[in-house]
């Protein structure tokens, strides 16, 4: 027995754990495929139907590149959630702390993990939008700010999924970070965006923020520009990440 | 081995281990005795850094100069320490072989070990079933492969025959021998002096999270038990005025206690048979029968934990 123990080896043998996790349990790996699903579907399927009628759906093409994604980042809040906020409710963290002692080690294996499978989600369904939104809404797709509303498309499912991971990690608790996350994702933030007052405050709340920079067209009501909403999305996501690593240092996995 | 020192938790300032220190040496099964709630648990939960201790410290390989080390900074802890706590604590949704392949990658173990340590356990053929359909016999089993995975010189067991049949406790006796007998340390817990009475060569004994007693299996019945005479006459209401009303009191001033056990035999404590056979000659009373009985291993634990009882029926019992 003669084991290579240096940080590195602990990080990468952590990553590998945390992937045959990942791949071991249908009820992780199957969000970020709905996600890869129903990203590109909704828009093609949605293209498909209204594309050469309704006019709006055309008006900003980033709008209607990303009108699957709506419902794609659903899935994707619930993976950032269910990572690590199963463990806390099975009491499996238990034995992934016994098996890799190092909090940080464990923490970055899972934070690396859910960034990468959603980077991969973010990728291959915004390529996969583009092309059903090419294919079944008429008119021009491509525009000078196609780059950075790809790119956008890229990175917003990861740094929304590395944020609920974050969170969910402060909570310590995979029913209190669905309550809070799930309908301030889906509800209160869309719903609070249509409302005058509010919407000064709401847009800067991670999913508005990330969201705007995947759209062409200017907004007058948002006080910031395309990329700095992305760099809100990546304040909060930074900000919630290191508060998991926090909570996961000081973490007491107490008894029954 | 593992070696614990001056370890102690409080929560909220209550102690749940209090100044714990006992070493746990290889080649022999330790058993680590105390009612429920007495803190062994959290005992073993501080020794595999799940918890802060709030002093003191359990090191892993020996004492410091031997170059032991806190669990917490072991960077593949599964080749050195194997640990069943918590036979629930995994994910049912996962395969027993999915669950076994994850931790033996975590520290850098051969996926293979996975199905060895599952024919080892006697689980080869629930290998691809999920885990939530199994009972809690095969999660034991099941929790007893995860321990077994890196090969570990350490063992730490937390009530492992607990929800197994006859023939699984069979197996865990026989194991935790063959274990010790390859010159593994192996601490085992258990709230049962009976189970640990078969499998045990050592005794920790806690009560309220104090050592109570830190020796050798053989012996801890003459250390710690107490010996008594039961006596019974041909005629036992001669016997009854002999031992009972004011003869009470007389007796317990010269140490000696005595009990009425059944109708008409008595349990005397604190005095030889001859002066018991004496006494009996002195007052006329004939006896026909004079043993003398040793507490069981049951009987001397039970005795030694009995102030020290933290949920007693009547109390809310949640442990």
């Amino acid at each position: 027995m003669n084991p290579t123990t240096d940080a590195g080896s602990v990080f990468r043998h952590a990553l590998r754990a945390e992937r045959i996790k990942f791949t071991t349990l249908p009820s992780l790996w199957i969000p970020p495929l709905l996600a890869l699903l129903l990203t590109p579907g909704i828009t093609t399927a949605v293209g498909a139907a209204l594309g050469g009628t309704e006019p709006h759906l055309t008006d900003d093409p980033g709008a209607g590149v990303y009108y699957g994604l709506n419902f794609g980042q659903l899935p994707m809040v619930c993976f950032g959630i269910l990572l690590i906020g199963l463990e806390f409710n099975t009491r499996m963290i238990g034995t992934s702390l016994s098996a890799v002692p190092s909090r940080g080690h464990l923490y970055g294996a899972k934070l690396t993990l859910a960034a990468a499978a959603a980077l991969v989600v973010g990728a291959v369904g915004t390529a996969g939008a583009f092309a059903g939104y090419a294919a079944t809404v008429p008119g021009e797709w491509a525009g000078p700010a196609l780059v950075r509303s790809a790119a956008a498309g890229v990175l917003y499912p990861a740094l929304l999924t590395v944020f609920c991971l974050g969170v969910t990690t402060l909570l310590g608790n995979l029913t209190a970070a669905m309550g809070l996350l799930t309908p301030t994702v889906f509800l209160l933030s869309p719903l609070l965006g249509g409302i005058p007052g509010a919407g000064r405050v709401v847009q800067f709340l991670p999913d508005r923020a990330g969201q705007y920079a995947l759209h062409y067209a200017d907004d007058p009501q948002i006080a910031y520009g395309h990329w700095t909403g992305l760099l809100i999305t990546a304040a909060w996501t930074t900000a919630a990440a290191c508060g998991g690593l926090r909570a996961m240092r000081r973490y007491e996995a107490a008894g029954h | 081995m593992i070696e614990i020192q001056g370890l102690t938790k409080e929560y909220a300032g209550k102690r749940v281990v209090d100044d714990l220190s006992f070493t746990v040496r290889p080649g022999v099964v330790t058993g680590f005795l105390g009612p429920n709630g007495a803190g062994k648990s959290t005992t073993m939960r501080l020794v595999l850094g799940l918890e802060r201790p709030t002093a003191g410290r359990a090191l892993i390989g020996g004492d410091a100069p031997a170059g032991g080390r806190p669990y917490a900074e072991l960077t593949q802890p599964l080749r050195q320490v194997g640990a069943l706590l918590d036979a629930h604590a995994l994910h049912g949704g996962r395969t027993a072989r999915g669950h076994l392949r994850w931790l033996a990658a975590s520290n850098g173990l051969p996926e293979r070990r996975a199905d060895e340590v599952l024919a080892q356990a006697g689980l080869a053929d629930a290998a691809t079933r999920r885990i939530r359909g199994f009972s809690l016999g095969m999660r034991q089993r099941l929790g007893v492969a995860a321990a077994l995975l890196g090969d570990p010189p350490v063992l730490i067991l937390d009530e492992p025959v607990n929800g197994l049949d006859p023939e699984g406790i069979r197996w865990i006796r026989t194991l935790l021998r063959e274990l010790a007998a390859e010159g593994r340390a192996v601490l085992v817990s258990s709230h049962l002096m009976s189970e640990m009475a078969l499998t045990a060569d050592h005794l920790v004994v806690i009560g309220r999270g104090r050592l109570l007693a830190d020796a050798p299996a053989t012996g801890f019945i003459e250390r710690h038990g107490r010996p008594r005479v039961r006596v019974r006459a041909v005629d036992a209401t001669k016997l009854g005025a002999l031992f009972g009303g004011d003869a009470v009191h007389r007796l317990a001033a010269d140490g000696v206690s005595v009990s009425q056990v059944d109708g008409e035999a008595w349990e005397v404590s604190g005095t030889e048979p001859e002066r018991i056979a004496a006494l009996a000659a002195e007052h006329g009373v004939v006896l026909y029968e004079i043993a003398v009985q040793q507490d069981s291993l049951e009987e001397a634990f039970m005795r030694m934990t009995a102030d020290s009882v933290e949920y007693r029926a009547g109390s809310a019992a949640t442990a």
